[in-house]
């Protein structure tokens, strides 16, 4: 790990070989971030965009606790979401890896056929099936429940049922990619030094499908950061999330210096909360050095 | 030697779908022997390992581990331990909690542990640093080690390995071989080893077994298979063979091209129950010699030289007899060359050497 990298950012040659690279890395994501940074320093006077240079934005920002409540609500929402598509997708993905192989490629392909549906499309169709004179209750009256048992549209249940929903196939492919991966003779060994089924997948299927869960909780957790399509129409807009809260500053609100310090806010502290988990996560891994 | 064999198999058959894995085999394997399953791949032999192992249950038949009735068993109960082709070190796993995981699960106290897998270590020759490292920072070599001290840690009553070697370069596989061979002598477990190469077998084990198709062809040790194979097949298995096509009468011996002062051969070079009629003469290329005029052997046959090969250590003639079969004989490299290609040469061969058996008809 070390020696080596050291001395290649001394090495011209190195440095040359990694300048376009560099170049595309300054140009599309280094200089719009600095263009964002700059914009929190500015101000907006009748919807327009003053170039002169103020902490208001920020004093805003730090003495308003609104902001931070929603910040808060989002990330609340967010880590429920990870935990629930692991809790959904891990006995999924294990199914599909090792009891239905017969038939996991129709599995599959269902999933990847929900998968690639567009978000907007399925989340207008949960409106559907959960109005309180929608499909679900349709059914549900058909076999005797009184009318509107299900009563969820435009609450955080529903925005929350959508984001599972919406993100649950990302979780499935990467924890069942990771157990597939595992070697059938791995197992096997377990079984034949004397483990039980139950202490074979605790001992060795588990802590080997550990990647594949971390990338899942990872991806899972910046996508529902992000998410602005369900907490709008599955929950009604009533309890708006980060995202929909900057995209609200940027559009209605026209006050792009505000848009841009939330952004940035969310950002660090969806890295921030990425980077604290890495470092359980590290601490407690049973993993040798990869 | 003598005594309750400590693995017994009768009868056990497996199929899969329409296909015939194993059609029935029956052996039966003595306390502390080594003992080779050998053949072509899709003969049934690792089959026949699983079902041992317990990973698979045939379908009809019966096995017993010292005496004891184990199908139904699973795996985890099974006094066996088994090394696989691929070793199957658990990688998240460090060298020492690779080594200790079988007696982990049976609950024996950790320093006990520790204290069993130091003396793994040392038996498989391991430097004491490697404990804590994991699989993948080892050698393909040291890793081989460590699977072996994995499955011997718990003391199994039979040692099952399923080709750990094949998968290393030649040289590896010699020390390798040598070490298995040290190793067995040393702890006196039983060993059933499977292997596509007849040669590792035959270097390895007291005694081989032959598959093919799913059948045992032969059981016997390494001179047995080596210089009285049941049939053509198990004879073309290990390195070049020459079988000449004759005809037996009584107990005469005929082909073209073959003369012999008195052609009748003893019954102890005869495959047992060979009748009259077509088989199949085998001679090892290393028994054949070039015969000067006037010198005389049991048998004698004109060939052409076609090919010369040097082996190193030895060099390859090829050749047709008069009849148009192909006939190898080997001489030492260091030998004076007696003859080259296109020449003429008489050859003999005595009747010590020879091994009278049926042609098999390819499955």
């Amino acid at each position: 790990m070390n020696g080596e990298i050291d001395r290649s950012w001394r090495d011209p040659e190195l440095l040359v070989k990694a300048l376009p690279s560099v170049i595309l890395q300054t140009a599309f994501f280094l200089a719009p971030l600095l263009m964002t940074v700059a914009l929190t320093f500015q101000r907006t006077k009748n919807f327009q965009l003053t170039w002169t240079w103020s902490l208001d934005t920020w004093t805003d920002i730090f003495t308003k606790p609104h902001y931070w409540t929603i910040l808060g609500h989002t990330l609340f929402m967010a880590i429920t979401c990870v935990i629930l598509c692991l809790v959904i997708a891990f006995p999924v993905a294990y199914a599909l890896a090792t009891r239905l192989r017969a038939f996991q490629d129709h599995v599959k392909v269902l999933i990847t056929f929900a998968f690639l549906t567009d978000a907007t499309l399925k989340t207008f169709g949960w409106v559907l099936f959960l109005d309180k004179n929608g499909a679900a209750n349709y059914l549900l009256q058909q076999v005797g429940f009184p009318p509107a048992t299900i009563d969820i549209l435009f609450t955080d249940w529903a925005t929350m049922l959508g984001m599972v929903y919406n993100l649950l196939s990302f979780a499935i492919f990467t924890i069942y990619l990771s157990i597939d991966a595992i070697d059938r003779s791995l197992i096997l060994a377990a079984y034949d030094a004397g483990a039980s089924k139950f202490r074979t997948f605790w001992e060795v299927t588990l802590p080997l499908a550990r990647p594949g869960i971390w990338a899942a909780s990872v991806l899972i957790f910046l996508l529902a950061v992000g998410v602005f399509l369900e907490p709008k129409v599955l929950g009604g807009g009533k309890s708006p999330m980060s995202a929909e809260l900057i995209r609200q500053t940027f559009e209605t609100r026209v006050n792009w210096p505000l848009g841009a310090a939330l952004t940035l806010v969310l950002m660090t502290v969806a890295v921030f909360v990425v980077l604290l988990f890495n470092r359980v996560y590290s601490l407690k891994r049973h993993m040798g050095p990869v | 030697m003598a005594g309750e064999p400590i693995l017994e198999i009768r009868d056990i058959r497996k199929n899969f779908g329409a296909y015939q894995a194993l059609k029935g085999v029956s052996l039966s394997v003595q306390q502390g022997e080594f003992i080779a399953l050998v053949g072509p791949s899709g003969c049934g032999k690792t089959t026949l390992l699983k079902q041992i192992a317990g990973f698979e249950e045939p379908d009809s038949g019966s096995l017993s581990i010292a005496g004891q009735p184990m199908l139904g068993v699973p795996a985890a109960a099974r006094p066996t331990s088994m090394v696989f082709q691929k070793l199957a070190l658990f990688p998240h796993m460090t060298v020492a909690d690779n080594i200790g995981f079988p007696l982990k699960l049976r609950k024996v106290d950790p320093a006990i542990i520790a204290k069993r897998v130091e003396a793994m270590i040392e038996l498989m020759q391991l430097k004491r640093e490697y404990l804590t490292r994991y699989p993948r920072q080892l050698s393909g070599g040291e890793q081989q080690r460590v699977a072996l001290a994995r499955s011997m840690i718990s003391e199994p009553k039979l040692l099952l390995l399923d080709e750990p070697l094949s998968a290393l370069d030649v040289k590896l596989k010699k020390v390798l071989q040598a070490e298995l061979k040290r190793l067995h002598r040393s702890v006196g477990v039983t060993f059933v080893h499977v292997t596509h190469d007849l040669e590792e077998a035959i270097m390895l084990a007291d005694r081989i077994c032959v598959m093919r198709s799913g059948e045992i062809l032969q059981v016997g040790g390494p001179n047995d298979i080596y210089y009285r194979p049941a049939d053509s097949f198990v004879a073309g298995f290990i390195g070049d063979t020459n079988l000449l096509a004759v005809t037996v009468k009584g107990n005469a011996v005929s082909a073209p091209g073959l003369t012999a002062a008195d052609p009748t051969v003893p019954a102890q070079y005869v495959a047992p129950g060979l009748g009259d009629g077509p088989a199949l003469l085998m001679v090892r290329p290393e028994l054949i010699t070039p015969l000067e005029s006037g010198q005389v052997a049991d048998f004698t046959i004109d060939v052409t030289i076609t090919e010369i090969f040097c082996k190193g250590g030895t060099v390859q003639f090829r050749s047709n007899t008069e009849g148009g079969a192909p006939l190898i004989f080997e001489l030492p490299g260091a030998s004076k060359q007696p003859a080259d290609i296109g020449d003429k040469l008489r050859l003999g061969f005595p009747k010590r050497d020879i091994y009278l058996f049926r042609e098999r008809v390819a499955a």
